[in-house]
């Protein structure tokens, strides 16, 4: 059996599933000031009466890092940058030990003005005289030349309880990313260090022996004992287990949405035949692009609790939430009162919706009715022109050939998943503005708690290799070594599959070679003067995000229990 | 995080599947450093600069501003016709207001193709800038626009494509073409009789640095935008004036690139020529992008660069200087140049060579010299390659006379000619003549 729990902003969901049926589900309101606790309510609900040695896995999607960054509740980290020439690397400044040291690296690795080891002294010397422990090295084009961040990390030897080395988190290019993502991952390291301790704790409290991991912002997850060095990957995972939720619950193998409406705000996510689209570097985080892997979420502030005003230039819903609907004792009218005017929905008590939306009405010479529908189609209005946005720009994303542009399928989805509280009152609201079949599956209010239950790991590598000089790189295993001439692509290929592969296997994730997808595999003739030097190969290659079951048909009778 | 001042669209498409020849210098692997640096740099992180894929050119559009013989799929492959998309996805962003300006960072280039097309010049097929000026004029009226083409090699193709059009003032400064391929771009060359001075050739001398380079725009292609005044202004931007570029010898660097674009300000950029692409692609092509969005581009340096070896002789900056003068007043009071005249008909009479291709174009041109409007003028053209064939075409302005005349060629019988193509400006009838 597999357990899945959710730690949203709201709710912590909770779900219990022995193959590909679903044996228990729970929902209670999230304690954010003790995460453990809520963990803890949830596995009583759902474990009653099950027997935890049979549980295998229990998969967390948490927002414990995500909450410590946007809060700035985390841990000072010395910031050891080399720049060079190219946008100045001030343009990236985080944190309030943020240290250039003067080396420079080229796009092909070239070292061009070697590391400022004085300078790197003095830097660390700084940041320990004001107690920094956890640190942070990055320097531009790192997955090239690991030479300049090794070299600072080895620097720092005991005088750091921690060091985040951006080449070892993503073997991509792009040096501002690297720098943030690097400097967040020390950043929010003792605070997952430590919570990752106590959930051990607990989880032999509830005689759990199962192996338990974390899920991240790209819908797959990562050991516990991994997650604990790359902590930051566990930023953002909410929406990803929602996405994994309706791989888990639906038969989803065309183009597809999925619209999950919260109480303020609402997720978007696009499926391409079935597979949940990805950030095309990483996600951004309190203003800060990173390198960290994600499902593409688009995010809109309308949702249940959106308040509805009136101003110049007529009914507006959202994005503002002053509290929960005016049906539950809210202070102001909302999107979820407005249904209830309509009678499209008969949430709480009614009667006190009536009365708040005729009141703002009155006051601009309108009925409670028009107002109403003035509010629901606004918002109807705004969700459906994101999704038709984010269609198009999906479909306008840059490829860099002539085969892609000529054998380019557009993405054009006919059916629309709605989950989360309000889903099945918006069905036919969306049915009569998008020209889309809307389908809200039953169970969608565990949806997320599902997808974290049923994920498995998701993992990814960068090969580059230059076989004029002789090199190959796979920056995020921290291997550069030599290659014979006659290394070419399909060696690379192969080697990136052998590699991922035994990556995986470390970690204790048994991987079939067929799981793994090549999806970036180029050769291009290196030449010098006019002949071929040599080649420069470069390949991606990835285990996609998806779920290991799909829940059988049967499982809308399992009650949810919990207070939410 | 930085911010653009004014927005910039790049179209980034490298064709990574597309070379002339595994070892030609334009391979595959032109772009391949650039788009490192780019994604290194984050330069799609900045807020304003956002990147799009092109569209694809058409035959239509790609006959608005060529007679392709014997036809356009002769002459073009998809990868053309992506390059020209490019262009013209560079100039839907600006004209839409998507945009305030662009840089179509595509391949391959095109200032080489002429009006007529057999084949490659130049590395060439069809003239990238010119698809794209046609479009914008078929969609948005007509424009005075200005080309300012910044490629070390004289811009041949697009100088003769505009040769006789008044609204479209074509600036080239490159090196000298006594000392590089094409081997023309002379200030005699200066416009058709009915577009006198609305060609304007700048030739540098070899190993001119960032300061004389500078100091020409600023003096002879600066004032001349301010007369003119276009609508748009265009920067075909080949970067072989790098001083590490392997087939010219000038001495221009990425900061000198970046400054030009600041103090040009082109509305659309087109990449053409360029051919150092681990030395120079990345930085030139970074500066581009940071001077055109306005950001801060003072750190883009190549590893190499050396300020004191990279300055021009004085020999070369006063010669630059002493140039400037006369180039300014060829184009304010352009002289007539010697033209043959038959009749009522202006007669070119070329010989091409088509270097990639090996082809030998010989070409007749008539230009009707009307004084109701830009004449009706036709083109004769035959090859190494392929027999006689005609190309007609009226302006946009075409008065009725000549838009009789030009159409009872076009649908004539019984003449010689293996095919026979229409480029009816005034109508926006761009056809071939259906085979007998």
């Amino acid at each position: 059996m597999r357990i899945g729990i959710d730690i949203g902003g709201t709710h912590t969901d909770g779900v219990l599933i022995d193959g590909t049926r679903l044996v228990a589900a729970a929902k209670i309101p999230t304690n954010h000031d003790h995460l453990l606790e809520s963990i803890s309510q949830v596995l009583h609900l759902i474990l009653d009466g099950q027997d935890p040695a049979a549980v295998s896995a229990l998969n967390l999607s948490t927002t414990l890092t995500t909450n410590a960054i946007i809060t700035g509740k985390t841990d000072p980290v010395g910031m050891l940058v080399a720049g060079g020439p190219g946008i100045a690397p001030e343009t990236y400044r985080i944190g309030d030990h943020f240290h250039l040291i003067p080396g420079s690296l080229d796009h092909l690795g070239s070292e061009t003005a070697p590391l400022d080891v004085g300078q790197l002294e003095q830097a660390i010397a700084d940041c320990s005289a004001q107690g920094v422990k956890r640190f942070a090295v990055a320097a531009k084009f790192s997955p090239r030349n690991p030479v300049h961040e090794n070299l600072m990390r080895d620097r720092l030897g005991d005088r750091a309880d921690f060091v985040s080395t951006g080449h070892l988190i993503s073997g991509q290019l792009n040096f501002g990313r690297r720098i943030h993502t690097a400097y967040y991952n020390s950043a929010v390291w003792q605070i997952f260090r430590s919570f990752a301790t106590a959930l051990t704790a607990s989880l032999s409290g509830f005689a759990l022996q199962c192996e338990v991991n974390i899920l991240k912002a790209d819908g797959g997850t990562l050991p516990l004992a991994r997650a604990q060095d790359a902590p930051v990957q566990s930023i953002f995972s909410g929406p990803a287990a929602s996405v994994m939720g309706i791989l888990a619950i639906t038969a989803a193998s065309t183009d597809l949405l999925m619209l999950d409406i919260g109480g303020t705000t609402s997720d978007i996510a696009l499926f391409a035949s079935g597979q949940p689209l990805l950030e095309r570097e990483g996600i951004a985080i309190d203003g800060h692009p990173t390198l960290v892997r994600a499902i593409h979420v688009e995010s809109i502030g309308i949702g249940g609790d959106s308040l509805i005003s009136i101003d110049a230039n007529g009914v507006r819903t959202g994005p503002q939430r002053l509290g929960p609907c005016m049906a539950t004792g809210g202070p102001a009218p909302t999107l979820m009162d407005a249904l209830n005017v309509l009678g499209l929905a008969a949430f709480g008590e009614v009667q006190r919706s009536c009365v708040g939306i005729e009141a703002l009405a009155a006051n601009h010479g309108l009925t409670g009715g028009q107002l109403a529908r003035e509010a629901v189609d606004t918002a109807v209005n705004a969700i459906s022109e994101k999704i038709e946005a984010l269609i198009a720009h999906v479909n306008s994303k840059p490829v860099y050939t002539i085969h892609e542009i000529l054998e380019d399928r557009e993405i054009n989805p006919k059916k629309i998943i709605v989950i989360g509280g309000p889903a099945a009152v918006f069905r036919n609201l969306l049915q009569m503005r998008l020209d889309m079949e809307v389908v809200v599956p039953p169970l969608h209010r565990v949806a997320n708690a599902i997808g974290a239950a049923l994920t498995r790991s998701t993992s990814h590598l960068t090969l580059t290799a230059d076989t004029t000089k002789g090199k190959l790189s796979v920056p995020l295993l921290g291997i550069f070594r030599s290659i014979p001439r006659s290394f070419n692509l399909d060696t690379a290929i192969e080697e990136a599959k052998t590699l991922l592969k035994a990556d995986l296997e470390q970690a204790g994730i048994a991987i079939q070679a067929d799981e793994i997808q090549i999806t970036q595999a180029d050769s291009f003739n290196m030449v010098e003067g006019s002949y071929t030097s040599g080649k420069n190969i470069r390949v991606v290659a990835q285990v996609q995000p998806a779920v290991i079951a799909r829940l059988d048909a049967g499982f809308a009778e399992v009650h949810i229990t919990g207070r939410p | 995080m930085l911010k653009a001042t004014s927005s910039l669209g790049v179209i980034f498409f490298p064709a990574y599947d597309w070379a002339i020849s595994p070892t030609h210098p334009e391979r595959e692997e032109r772009l391949l450093y650039t788009q490192d640096q780019f994604r290194e740099e984050g330069l799609f992180d900045i807020e304003g600069i956002s990147e799009h894929r092109p569209l694809f050119a058409t035959d239509q559009d790609i006959m608005r501003a060529h007679f392709c013989f014997p036809s356009v799929d002769a002459i073009c492959t998809e990868s053309h016709r992506i390059s020209a998309g490019g262009a013209i996805q560079a100039a839907r962003l600006v004209l839409e207001q998507e945009t305030r300006r662009a840089f179509a960072l595509v391949r391959p280039p095109g200032h080489h193709a002429m009006k007529v097309v057999h084949g490659n010049r130049g590395f060439c097929n069809i003239n990238i800038e010119a698809v794209m000026v046609e479009w914008i004029r078929e969609h948005y009226g007509r424009k005075r626009i200005a080309i300012v083409d910044t490629d070390c090699h004289h811009g041949d193709g697009t100088q003769d494509v505009y040769w006789h059009d008044p609204d479209v003032l074509f600036i080239s400064m490159h090196q000298d073409g006594r000392t590089l391929y094409p081997g023309s771009g002379f200030p005699n060359e200066n416009g058709g009789p009915k577009a006198l001075g609305r060609t304007i050739n700048i030739p540098l001398p070899p190993r001119t640095g960032d300061e004389g380079y500078l100091y020409a725009l600023e003096n002879v292609v600066l004032p001349i935008l301010a007369d003119f005044k276009p609508d748009l202004v265009i920067n075909s931007a080949g970067q072989d004036n790098h001083y590490s570029d392997p087939i010219t010898n000038m001495l221009f660097s990425a900061q000198g690139y970046a400054r030009l674009n600041e103090l040009l300000k082109p509305d659309i950029a087109v990449l053409e020529g360029g051919y150092s692409i681990k030395g120079a692609l990345p930085y030139v092509n970074l500066g581009i992008c940071l001077a055109m969005a306005g950001c801060d581009y003072s750190g883009v340096r190549e590893p190499d660069y050396n300020a004191v070896a990279l300055r021009e002789e004085p020999d070369t900056l006063d010669y630059i200087k002493q140039s400037c003068g006369p180039l300014l007043e060829g184009y304010l009071h352009p002289a007539m140049g010697a033209f043959e005249k038959q009749g009522d008909y202006f007669i070119r009479e070329r010989k091409i060579f088509y270097d990639t291709d090996g082809i030998l174009e010989k070409q007749r041109e008539e230009l009707k010299d009307c004084d109701q409007c830009r004449g009706l003028r036709l083109i004769k053209t035959s090859s190494s390659r392929i027999l006689p064939c005609l190309g007609v075409e009226l302006p946009i302005e075409c008065c009725p006379a000549c838009e009789r005349e030009g159409y009872e060629q076009f649908n004539r019988k019984n003449d010689d000619f293996l095919v026979a193509q229409l480029l009816d400006q005034k109508n926006k009838q761009y056809r071939y003549r259906p085979p007998r």
